[in-house]
């Protein structure tokens, strides 16, 4: 959970390397000016200061991968646990890969959505390893399909962040200037990739916001806690989300209202990965679904 | 699926970006670029035409912007009451820093290899517009004592990003395409910013701040002069170049 929240917190400060434009205040890697430690001024203070917080999570990474390998008896976990180290070692390799080589758009992106991937393996180490798990009752029936509306909604999700981080890293994040219209229509002319980029990433609001909607009502209805209070949770990110994001355009990304927009989305996707890891765990397939598609019994033998 | 699946897909997804594009996000406009034009002076031609004039400026010019140089302490004690940053700097009804350049000229004299210099001093970078020819060296200096990093954003030719942690480093640069008004800037120190033009041919020039400038050396010939400045529409002029001095005024209109 330390590592869960870690890494959420590092997701704000490398949104803030990208907002303040600091992503190459630090020409050289692994090393910083061919020190250690640079003095931390303008742009080095973002940029280091999130490779410091990076190697913070490496460091917290490597201690649960060891720490459950010794002593987790279930294989799958000991598995996922490395590789959560492997993902962290990778988001390294990225980062400095993205110095290097000056930011290509494709790398940037890839570092971008294997933070929220890692963030999310995290989650998922935390919650297969706590008392709620262990403990766990049997499942009950999922008769409200919570199951498979936290897993869409958490795909949408997903793929709304990927969306932000093109418009984001191929410099589209102002191709569509106000809000709530677009370039003053409700559809824009979709003649330039930034302006359909742009405008993808706001029809995707839409749609996460419906997909978290539709969640919270079915995880209502399954009356249970542990999944209707993180998804009425989940739709007040999305309020928040869709503010910070007309913020980050109206007042021009602005670099408070844009890094939040990026902390809150992880957070938006934190929130419904943890919905739907409880979901899995405890709730089953409604048992007259099990009966309806198993397979016919072996026919009794003949007398 | 079973859980386990998921967990392990969801584990491995990389999504790999299906966008291209590469480089820098924030890139300035391209600007023009032209080589010499066909039917024109012959390569290497030199003349006795000159091109002088001013590009002036009428009406206000917008207000400077303020900026706070407190990310630095060093900068902040070379400049404790901030900066200020005026791209439009208007002396006489003249425009300062205008690059004004021959678009069609001839090749004309080889490039110097005497180094121009680009110096980064009180947290500015002087001179604001660096021309240069095509392969001529540009020494890129730190006089601050504190770090910088130098970071052109070239369209046409490599990018580079060094740094220069201490006072007196010195860094020497060539650009091999021609390619005019290349933003430079320090990603530590945000607010610092200059430009290099690299041109192909020697004749270009960089108005004085009192908007003046002179262009020498152009055989006799119909051009095209270009000049360029960072905020304000870029202007074309076609103009007739006989022996001697040829003017050629630019103007400009603010609010």
């Amino acid at each position: 959970m330390v590592t869960a929240a870690a890494t959420l917190v590092l997701i704000f400060i490398g949104g803030l390397v990208t907002s303040t434009g600091s992503g190459l205040a630090v020409p050289d890697w692994p090393l910083s000016y061919g020190m250690l430690m640079p003095p931390m001024v303008g742009g080095i203070f973002y940029e280091h200061g999130h490779r410091m917080a990076a190697t913070l999570v490496g460091l917290l990474t490597v201690i649960l991968a060891v720490w459950t390998a010794r002593t987790e008896p279930r294989a799958g976990v000991r598995r996922l646990a490395w590789g959560a180290l492997a993902a962290v070692i990778a988001q390294g390799l990225l980062g400095g890969i993205t110095v290097i080589f000056l930011l290509p758009t494709p790398v940037s992106v890839l570092h971008a959505c294997l933070a929220q991937t890692f963030f999310c393996i995290t989650i998922a180490l935390a919650f297969v390893t706590s008392r709620e798990w262990t403990r766990a009752a049997p499942p009950a029936d999922d008769v409200a399909g919570v199951r498979g509306a936290a897993a869409v909604a958490t795909g949408v999700v997903f793929v709304q962040l990927l969306l932000g981080a093109l418009m984001r890293h191929t410099g589209a994040g102002l191709a569509i200037p106000d809000f709530p219209l677009a370039l003053g229509r409700v559809v824009p002319p979709l003649d330039s990739l930034p302006v359909v980029l742009h405008f993808a990433h706001r029809l995707g609001a839409i749609a996460v916001v419906a997909a978290l909607a539709y969640l919270a009502r079915q995880a209502h209805r399954s009356r249970d806690r542990r999944l209707s209070r993180p998804a009425t949770l989940l739709l007040f990110l999305a309020a928040v989300q869709v503010a910070l994001g007309a913020a980050t355009v109206l007042t021009g990304k602005s670099v408070v209202p844009t890094t939040a927009h990026v902390a809150t989305g992880a957070a938006v996707l934190g929130t419904c990965w943890l919905v739907t890891l409880r979901a899995r765990r405890h709730l089953r397939r409604p048992q007259a679904m099990a009966v309806l598609t198993a397979p016919f019994p072996d026919a009794a033998p003949a007398p | 699926m079973s859980f386990r699946k998921a967990v392990t897909v969801l584990a491995l997804a990389t999504l790999p970006a299906a966008c291209g594009g590469g480089g820098s996000s924030e890139r300035a406009a391209p600007p023009s670029t032209a080589a010499a034009a066909p039917g024109g002076p012959a390569a290497g031609a030199t003349g006795n035409g000159n091109i002088t004039g001013k590009v002036g400026f009428q009406g206000t010019p917008p207000a400077p912007e303020k900026v706070k140089v407190a990310a630095d302490p060093k900068c902040q004690s070379m400049h404790p009451q901030g900066l200020e940053k005026q791209p439009v700097q208007v002396k006489d009804g003249g425009l300062a820093h205008v690059f004004v350049w021959v678009k069609n000229a001839p090749a004309g004299s080889a490039p110097p290899t005497e180094p121009a210099v680009l110096d980064q001093k009180g947290c500015e970078y002087h001179p604001h517009i660096v021309a240069v020819r095509t392969g001529q060296p540009i020494t890129i200096r730190n006089d601050d004592d504190t770090l910088h990093n130098v970071h052109p954003r070239p369209t046409i030719n490599q990018e580079f990003n060094i740094g220069q942690p201490r006072k007196g480093m010195e860094s020497v640069k060539t650009f091999d395409k021609q390619e005019i008004m290349i933003p430079v800037g320090c990603d530590v120190h945000p607010w610092m910013r200059s430009y290099i033009s690299v041109v192909s041919h020697p004749f270009f020039a960089v108005t004085r701040d009192d908007g003046t400038y002179e262009i020498k050396g152009l055989p006799a010939g119909e051009y095209e002069v270009e000049a360029y400045h960072e905020k304000l529409k870029t202007q074309t002029q076609k103009v007739t170049v006989k022996d001697g001095d040829n003017k050629l005024d630019f103007s400009y209109q603010g609010s």
